[in-house]
This record gives structure tokens, sequence and C-alpha cells, in this order.
């Protein structure tokens, strides 16, 4: 069995429990949520309100503001186009995944919305400067990750959120590589919550999630199906079916229910020590191997999450020779073309991100094969 | 006895109607709407009660509902 780094992308193993919900969700949950009044579809309609509680109570919000998505990106669409639908100046920052800076530069491009960057650096109070002075009269959201899926910086996002709030700006949080290491609450002044289901909420892959704090309107960006007001060619307005047109995944919204109980029942201040523990270790082990590089900066703060790029060998190339070891990392872009101009990472780099389920052990393996693979050897042939 | 008939705008406001009302001991269940009208299929809330006591409670804790009437006597 390969051992899994690469976390980041989806969150492998998954807990018994995940896998049990949606096995029963499949034998139990035949009837289409939402849509008719017969026993089966009460029963799944039931069953999705109760995923709906748990999120919410995880995320510190309304039941009937968490909206079930495909993933995050997904979220981050509707969020982003359904906020800017009417204009105006968005700000994202330098860190953003291709989820957030395609469809910003989608809008951009076709002149829908002007669009601005705002520097990320180690110093917290310069980020938020940053933001700080790209705000304008118009500017009506800033869109950021909470923490970087290049690198795993921790952006400063309450005082980014706070300067939101003071501005009556919408601040739209992309919770992908957050969400389940780090307490997140709507309360602490969040507008809208991306987050996917897969990763650090150990959901099946296909789920996502969109919490809004019900401030700001989110125009749909897809209308069709939502089991009320059929009579009527107008989408309706209310969440979460506004922006929940055409059948739930019943099955997948049932194993985020129960990642979500999993992360919540073991601890996130426990998951992130144990992975950020793991992290460490695998760091230390190649303290003496100058050919590696860590893209961590002394004054950030960090997920746990590793990336780093070896001399001269392409990341494509060492993550090919880790998988034929039996090791998984992800190495290139990491779909953030955007944060590897700013970092400077022409290359892209290898990243190694562990789980709750991860251990030690494996990464001081990992970092023993780096070594006696990649160190002081001038062969190494990059295609 | 009175049967209050709240039609709300989506199943998932008739559980959150459905149990605030429970919670406040008003006995209450979701039907599905047997009259789709002019609005089109959706779902309403039966309480067991008069709806000037089933309103006051969703608006007070802002959950919306489209329409009401009361059944039986």
């Amino acid at each position: 069995m390969p051992v899994n780094f690469d976390n980041a992308a989806t969150t492998f193993p998954k807990p018994v429990s995940v896998r049990l919900a949606a096995a029963r969700a499949a034998e139990r949950y035949g009837g289409n949520a939402g849509r008719g009044g017969h026993t089966l579809a009460m029963q799944s309609s039931a069953a999705v309100y109760s995923a709906r509680e748990t999120i919410a109570g995880a995320f510190g919000a309304q039941p009937e503001n968490v909206v079930f998505t495909l993933n995050c990106t997904h979220a981050l669409n509707m969020a982003i186009q359904g906020v800017m639908s009417g204009g105006g100046h968005m700000i994202i920052s330098s860190l953003e995944h291709n989820s957030v800076a395609r469809p910003a530069a989608e809008l951009a491009v076709k002149r829908k919305i002007t669009l601005s960057i705002a520097e990320v650096f180690p110093e917290d109070s310069r980020t938020v400067e940053s933001f700080r002075s790209l705000i304008r009269e118009d500017t009506k959201a800033v869109v950021c990750t909470l923490a970087s899926n290049v690198t795993g910086q921790l952006l400063p996002w309450r005082d980014i959120a706070e300067l939101c709030r003071k501005h009556g700006i919408c601040f739209i949080a992309d919770g992908a590589q957050a969400c389940g290491v780090i307490e997140i609450d709507m309360g602490s002044g969040i507008n809208i919550l991306c987050a996917a289901g897969h990763k650090g909420l150990y959901g099946l892959t296909g789920t996502g999630l969109l919490i809004s704090d019900g401030k700001y309107p989110i125009t749909p960006i897809i209308q069709g199906g939502t089991g009320t007001a059929s009579a009527s060619l107008r989408q309706p307005e209310l969440l979460p079916e506004a922006l929940e047109s055409g059948t739930l995944n019943i099955p997948g919204i049932m194993s985020l229910k129960a990642g979500t109980e999993f992360v919540r029942r073991i601890g996130i201040d426990k998951i992130y020590a144990h992975e950020d523990r793991i992290c460490r270790r695998f760091i230390e082990e190649l303290r003496d191997m100058p050919e590696v590089a860590f893209l961590r900066r002394e004054k950030a703060s960090y997920v746990p999450i590793v990336s780093f790029t070896i001399k001269d060998v392409l990341p494509e190339r060492a993550a090919a020779e880790m998988s034929e070891a039996g090791y998984c990392l992800r190495a290139g872009y990491h779909c953030a073309a955007v944060a590897h101009a700013y970092l400077g990472t022409e290359n892209g780099t290898i990243r190694f991100a562990p789980s709750v389920f991860s251990r030690e052990k494996d990464a001081a393996e990992l970092a023993g094969f780096i070594k006696n693979r990649f160190k002081n050897k001038k062969s190494v042939k990059n295609y | 006895m009175k049967v209050c008939i709240l039609e709300m705008p989506s199943y998932t406001y008739a559980v959150k109607g459905e149990k605030l009302l429970k919670a406040r001991g008003y006995p209450c269940e979701i039907k599905r709407n047997e009259f789709t009208g002019s609005s089109g299929c959706g779902f309403s809330l039966a309480v067991r009660r008069s709806c000037r006591e089933a309103e006051r409670i969703l608006e007070r804790y802002s959950v919306p509902y489209k329409s009401s009437r009361e059944e039986g006597g």
C-alpha cells in the first residue's frame, strides 16, 4: 500500500465512519432529498438536514446557510461570480489557487470587474497593510485563502476579516487547506467560507461547502430544480436551495457529515499537533541536506504542509521517483500559478502533506529515501 | 382541533420551523403541499395550534414562511 503524503489534494485513507456513512446512505437514502413528500424522499431530506446541522455547528453557522457543493472550486466560483455579479473592484492575495485566480481573472478580462492582487509577506502586519492599501471606494469583495495550498502559509485572515468589516466589504475565504486543521468560526468575520469536503474534513471526493453568514447576497450561477416554488421560472432567493439546483450528492453529504464528526471527535488541536509534528520531523531529517530548500519563512505560520525543492532535480522527476519507492507526493504548480510567480518557483515544488492517519516513522523513512537518492548525486536525469 | 398550515419556502426552513416549534411544545409535522396552486410544489408545516401562536414564534426567530391558513375548528 503506497504511503499517502498528498493529503492536501485529498485525504486518504478515509475514516471507517466516513466509509460506512457513505455506504449506509447508498443503502438507505434512496429518495431524492427535498423532492417529493413520500417516505423515501422525506428520509433523505431529513438526513441531508442533519448534515447541515452538524456542519453548521462545526463552523458557527446556521443550518440554512450551509450549501453543499461539488468541491471547493465550485463553491468559490459561486461565491466570486455571485457576489461580483454587479461589477466592482475585488482584491485577491498573491498566494491564490486557480479556483480563485481564474474566475477572478475571467471577470477582469471581460471587464466585468477590476482586480487587484495583494502581496503576502512573512509578517502578518505587512500582509494586512498590503490589503488595506488596495481598498477603494468601489471594492466589493476580498477573496483570500486562509492557508496557501502551495506552501501552507497561514494568512492573517482574522485581521483581513476585520479590515473588510470596517469597510463594508464582503470577505470570501478559501478554507480548502485550513478546514479541519485550524478552528474556523463564522463569527470571526468571514462572510462566505468555501471549503473542500474531501480534504481536512475527510468526506468523499465530490463534496464541498459554501457557508454564508447571510449578509451578502450571492446571485446563483446555476439555475434549475430546487424542489420548491416550481411553478415559478425565477430561481428561489433563499439559501441553501438558491445555490443547490439539481439533485444532491447524498452519499457524499453523509460522508462529509461523518468526516466533520470525526474531526470534532478527535479535536482540531490534536489533529494539527499530530500533523505539525510529522512536518517538523520531515524537515529535521533533511536539515543536513543542502540540496533541499524548504519554502518556509521565519516569521510566517503554517498549516501542516511542507513545500520543498531539490537542487538540480525537477520536482516532477523527484515525485515520480518517490512514487516508485511507495511515497505519494504532489509536484508541480499545485494549480496555483499566481503563487509560483510570486514565490519564484518556476518549475514548481514538491509538496509533503500528512493527514491524521500519517505516521512519523513513514516521514522519516521518506526523508531517508530522499537523502539516499538525491544527496550529493549528480546523475539525476531530468526528462 | 385547529390546525395551522404554514406554507414554507423550502424543506430546509420547514425543518428549521418544525424543530423550533416542537422545542416549544407545539405539535407539528412537515407535509408536502397538496395545493400546488400558482407557486408550485413545496412543503408546509401543519401545527396543531392557532396560526397566530405559530407565526409569532417563527417571526421571533426569523424563520420565513410564505402563507398561513387555519383548518378545522
